[in-house]
């Protein structure tokens, strides 16, 4: 049945389904309904104070001296005859109302629909706009004229709209871009080493193997980048973060496992970690985050250093850190570091270093968390990186405490 | 020929020298930028392989120091072939704007690697083919293969270079220390006798398959290869 009713909705000409019709039409019968009642009751007022009682009628017999004939009919009573008059000039009143009433009715269709075109036309204005825009190009603005009211709020919500859009457009490429130059370096890798081999007739069999090698090394590499691509792609996307987890218990087991990768390097691993540290989150993201922190600190920290995970509360807020004694990061360059493909170390090679998406992925997973990571650093004494992620149950929006207290004495 | 390739990807680094050397070239290699330009300013190179984006000073600026005339090269201006990892027009213009002759984009074929290093280096010679001819000597560069009156000359790679490096000049005397900067790379020790060595190992080669000897040696000199031979 309804469909009925919309397909045939939707074969009547465009102008007639359009909102400028519907508005006019509304327009004009309510128009045509006031000027039908407000006439009506003129008219219904007018007949009352006239009286519309019956006019007495009686048998006159009138002798027409002219033709000798006596005629007979029925006439109005003389005293009536006024009554009459007044009767006639209602009907008159009548008629004229009822035309009045067409007349209206076709004027205020035509007005209706120039003031309905007049009303509408901004938000012509933004379907133009809207459809002129592509997903590759996201420049185009309404830029509405005119007083602040409901239409030019709403092109200007478009357009913020339409900003906010843009933007993650154009971060979105960006990162495309990136991606896409990170892993030209370990495909050319390949390439290279494999083309050079195999057109080489007098390769031998270490050439070979040295050439796999080269190939597995740039491989892994890819792999770990693809990897790291694709946390972050998760973790922009809402989280389920419903699991009560203990970072406490977080942090002691990024340090187990990384006790003898340290002691290999001759680096001592301190823990200074407290218990029952409940924060409502994803336990495998923030297992990731506390060791991407502590995988950059082993990466970077000389032998014969220390590194410590540490984790506590600070009011209402948990948090993990991790704290090495490495060359540390210049001051201009701390705001860098989470950014995306950025290395610290520019001097060291790309294939040494890792997929350069550690720090970002820290970076989101805290923020998934509502939380926040910080970083405090001084040339050639270390970096802390911190964690922040508020308490299971605590009220929101309060602010992080300024830097934790880190000493593994307490531990 | 001799070749600098700067690229701070060592595993690629290694590898395209390794290539270029099979093809005879003279290559170095240079992993970041500042050690780019301490070679450039010793070595005298015919072609820089030089990747854009590099730890230390980065491609585009080695390109413009050297084509500004801000770096002491010891010799005459080098070709450069530029790698870059950006395929957008925008990075390629702004590379070849610095001074480069011609781009690479990664991951590349390495066929089409050596041959943009032919056509950029036969251009010094004003030459347009990969095939060099003087007297009744043939190289084909492309192939690897030289002739003598269309007999195959079986050469080794150091030897096809040094013939390659005559014939792109004949006629013109070069010294030894000429020839050790051009078709050695900096790993040949220069007190050893082996530039005189391969220049005797050529000639015996070239000596079988005609009459004449075209490689003269000119005393007090250096060598020479004769035009009419």
């Amino acid at each position: 049945m309804m469909k009925q009713i919309e397909s045939a909705y939707g074969s009547l000409p465009e102008w007639v389904r359009s909102a400028r019709f519907r508005l006019t039409l509304f327009y004009s019968a309510s128009l045509f309904l006031i000027g039908a009642l407000l006439l009506g009751g003129l008219y219904m007022a007018l007949s009352k104070s006239i009286g519309d009682e019956q006019l007495s009628k009686e048998l006159v017999f009138r002798f027409d001296p002219a033709t000798n004939v006596l005629r007979s009919g029925v006439e109005p009573a003389m005293e009536d005859f006024g009554q009459a008059v007044n009767q006639n000039a209602l009907e008159r009143l009548r008629e004229f109302s009822l035309l009045a009433l067409a007349f209206l009715f076709v004027i205020s269709f035509g007005v209706g629909w120039v003031v309905s075109g007049r009303v509408l036309a901004p938000i012509d204005r933004i379907t133009d706009v809207a459809r002129r825009i592509q997903a590759t190009d996201l420049s185009g603005r309404i830029s509405l004229e005119g007083p602040d009211d409901e239409l030019k709020r709403l092109a200007d919500t478009f357009d913020s709209m339409l900003e906010r859009l843009d933007d993650a457009f154009i971060a979105q490429r960006r990162f495309i871009a990136d991606a896409s130059h990170e892993l030209r370096n370990p495909l050319a890798v390949i390439r290279t080493n494999l083309d050079v081999v195999l057109s080489d007739p007098k390769a031998d069999e270490k050439a070979l193997r040295d050439t796999s090698a080269v190939v597995g090394r740039a491989t892994e590499r890819m792999a770990r980048m693809v990897d790291d691509l694709l946390a972050l792609a998760r973790l922009e996307a809402p989280q389920q973060l419903d699991e009560r987890v203990d970072i406490g218990l977080v942090a002691n087991e990024i340090a187990d496992e990384f006790a003898a990768v340290a002691k290999s390097r001759g680096i001592e691993l301190r823990r200074s970690i407290e218990s029952e540290m409940l924060v409502a989150g994803d336990r495998f993201a923030l297992k990731r985050a506390l060791a991407n922190l502590a995988e950059n600190a082993l990466r970077f920290a000389p032998s014969e250093t220390s590194i410590t995970i540490a984790a506590g509360r600070k009011d209402e807020w948990v948090w993990a850190a991790v704290e090495d004694q490495g060359p540390g990061i210049p001051l201009d360059e701390q705001g860098q570091v989470f950014e995306r493909f950025w290395r610290a170390d520019k001097s060291r090679s790309r294939s040494l270093g890792g997929s350069g998406l550690g720090l970002a992925i820290v970076e989101q997973v805290a923020q998934a968390h509502a939380g926040e990571v910080t970083v405090a650093s001084k040339v050639g004494s270390g970096s802390t990186f911190v964690i922040w992620i508020p308490a299971l149950g605590r009220e929101a929006g309060s602010e992080i405490p300024g830097a934790p207290d880190l000493d593994p004495a307490t531990a | 020929m001799r070749i600098l390739v700067v690229e701070d990807e060592h595993d690629l680094a290694d590898a395209v020298a390794r290539g270029l050397r099979n093809d005879g070239y003279a290559t170095d290699v240079a992993y970041d930028g500042d050690e780019a330009l301490t070679k450039i300013e010793v070595n005298d190179y015919d072609l820089i392989c030089l990747d854009l984006n590099l730890p230390g000073v980065d491609g585009r600026t080695i390109a413009r120091s050297i084509r500004a005339g801000q770096i002491q090269l010891p010799g005459e201006q080098p070709r450069i072939l530029m790698l870059t990892a950006r395929g957008e027009a925008s990075d390629r213009i702004g590379g070849l704007d610095e001074g480069a002759d011609d781009y690479v984009v990664k991951p590349f074929d390495f066929d089409e690697l050596r041959a943009r290093v032919r056509a950029l280096l036969r251009r010094d010679a004003g030459r347009s083919t990969a095939l060099m001819r003087v007297g009744s000597l043939e190289l084909d560069t492309a192939r690897h293969e030289a002739r003598r009156d269309g007999q195959p000359l079986p050469l080794s790679p150091k030897e096809f270079a040094l013939l390659r490096y005559f014939m792109s000049d004949p006629g013109a005397v070069f010294s030894q220390e000429d020839l050790l900067e051009h078709v050695w790379d900096e790993n040949a020790d220069p007190f050893t006798k082996t530039v005189r060595v391969t220049v005797m190992t050529l000639r015996r080669k070239l000596e079988a398959e005609g009459d004449e000897q075209p490689i003269e040696t000119v005393v007090g000199s250096g060598y020479r290869l004769r035009e009419d031979t």
